[in-house]
């Protein structure tokens, strides 16, 4: 069984990448997981993971003349197989977006879960491409109105193109007594629960740092326990692998911009 | 209009101190050069009618809000409140954190500081109906955590710390989400047909 979840944002600094790698860790207890860092503009998976150095990532996968093979931009650390993107300016310059299709097929057809990584702004095809990909999204906000103005932006964006929501995780909350009642307020206008609300955390920033994961860096404060209800309650859906491959396969491949 | 709000608000028109584009570079403005006074918020976006809100600052820490329009567009009662008529209050506009919520959200603003001595500001200032809390501005207006922190760093220990939230606010004005919405689904119809991914459309 396969389902691919985007997760996105609308804005940055939400801590998407952070809640990307937590959702999966705990997701893979019971799944094998691969998550891509499908934000090629603005890619940082790989600080997150100590990947910084990886000798070959996404973006080698998205050049048009490229003669890398999926599977050497697939690195299997901290229980995951991790898709880095490069930050190379040049490489995201000549990268061809579309070629993410025949990568997430290829991916698809050999993991549990897929997780994408989506750019934090919908301002060009390549960022919007993951929402059109995924089977459902993971909506990360944080309790503001500038962020749940953007989270609802992008539900319409995924949505327009078939792809609901599975979930929304409130994270970097502060206030803890009013998050519940917000939290309550905006599953009204979301497709899918609030998976967790997830409190601000000095080790989701000293994890970056260390360039590890929440869940291996802190895995007993607060912020890693939330991460885990959250993926208790990610009603993963099951699909046929081959099905999700040929789907990305068949999609209609557009010219690039 | 001849001062920075309605009638009920009632502050002189200040001495004009900077004239910006962008909330966020706005308030920053304000807070480093410890600005007493107002800035006048004038939204540029379709979705916000165009009607101006106010929020006053003491030494550069938020303080109060209003908003010339009231939240959810389609519950305003009447177009224009006619001060002193000595009934209930006719729900024409906002305050304190409903005033964040109605100017918050997507699109540009214009932004003017203005400084005022600090007693003329001192009658709005006493008022808990335009109160807010001193880092909502900053978070919720300019999508700016950090220069909220150092706001409740700089506000008095008896700044307002009330229950209400803008957000909470925000969220209550269902015709205002629908509008988002829409407006969202419009352009995400419009780029798609820009990106060659309209065959994808549902």
């Amino acid at each position: 069984m396969v389902e691919a979840l985007a997760v996105a944002s609308g804005k940055g600094g939400v801590g998407k990448t952070t809640s990307t790698l937590a959702l999966g860790m705990a997701l893979a207890d019971e799944y094998d997981v691969t998550v891509v860092d499908a934000d090629t503009g603005m890619a940082n998976l790989c600080f997150h993971t100590g990947l910084a150095d990886a000798d070959t990532t996404l973006q080698d996968l998205l050049l048009a003349d490229s003669n890398a093979a999926v599977e050497d931009a697939v690195y299997d650390r901290f229980g995951l197989s991790l898709v880095p993107c490069g930050t190379s300016l040049a490489a995201f310059r000549d990268a061809d977006p579309t070629r993410l299709r025949a990568v997430v097929a290829e991916l698809a057809a050999d993991t549990d879960v897929l997780l994408l990584d989506s750019a934090a702004a919908l301002g060009s095809q390549s960022a919007v491409l993951p929402l059109v990909l995924a089977d459902r999204t993971v909506v990360v906000l944080q309790p503001t109105i500038p962020s749940l103005s953007d989270g609802l932006k992008v539900q319409e964006y995924a949505r327009s193109y078939g792809t609901e929501t599975a979930g929304v995780l409130f994270n970097r909350v502060q206030d803890d007594a009013a998050i519940d009642r917000v939290a309550e307020q905006a599953e009204r206008y979301f497709g899918g629960p609030t998976l967790a609300t997830i409190p601000e955390s000095d080790a989701a920033r000293a994890a970056r740092r260390a360039g590890e994961p929440l869940l291996a860096y802190a895995p007993d404060t607060a912020a890693a326990a939330a991460y885990r209800r959250a993926a208790d309650r990610l009603d993963l859906q099951d699909g046929d692998e081959d099905a999700v491959a040929d789907r990305f396969r068949s999609a209609v491949i557009p010219e690039p911009p | 209009m001849t001062g920075p709000g309605a009638a009920e608000l009632e502050i002189p028109r200040g001495r004009l101190v900077r004239s910006r584009v962008g909330v966020a570079s706005a308030f920053e403005a304000a807070f480093s050069r410890e600005l007493t006074g107002y800035a006048r918020i004038e939204p540029d976006s379709l979705l916000a009618d165009g009607e101006p809100g106010v929020v006053t600052f003491a030494e550069g820490v938020p303080r109060a809000a209003y908003c010339e329009r009231a939240a959810g567009r389609g519950e305003r009662r009447v177009d224009s409140h006619e001060p002193g008529s000595g009934d209930q209050p006719i729900k024409s506009d906002s305050r304190g954190v409903d005033a964040l919520a109605t100017l918050a959200g997507p699109g540009p603003c214009s932004v003017e500081l203005y400084e005022l001595p600090a007693d003329a500001l001192a009658a709005v200032h006493d008022a808990p109906e335009f109160s807010v809390p001193p880092g909502a501005p900053a978070e919720q207006l300019a999508d700016d955590p950090a220069l909220a922190d150092r706001a409740r760093e700089r506000a008095p220990d008896d700044a307002h710390d009330g229950d209400a939230s803008a957000l909470e606010s925000f969220l209550e004005d269902e015709e205002r989400i629908a509008a988002i919405q829409q407006e969202a689904r419009a352009e995400a119809e419009q780029r798609a047909a820009e990106w060659g991914l309209d065959g994808e459309l549902e």
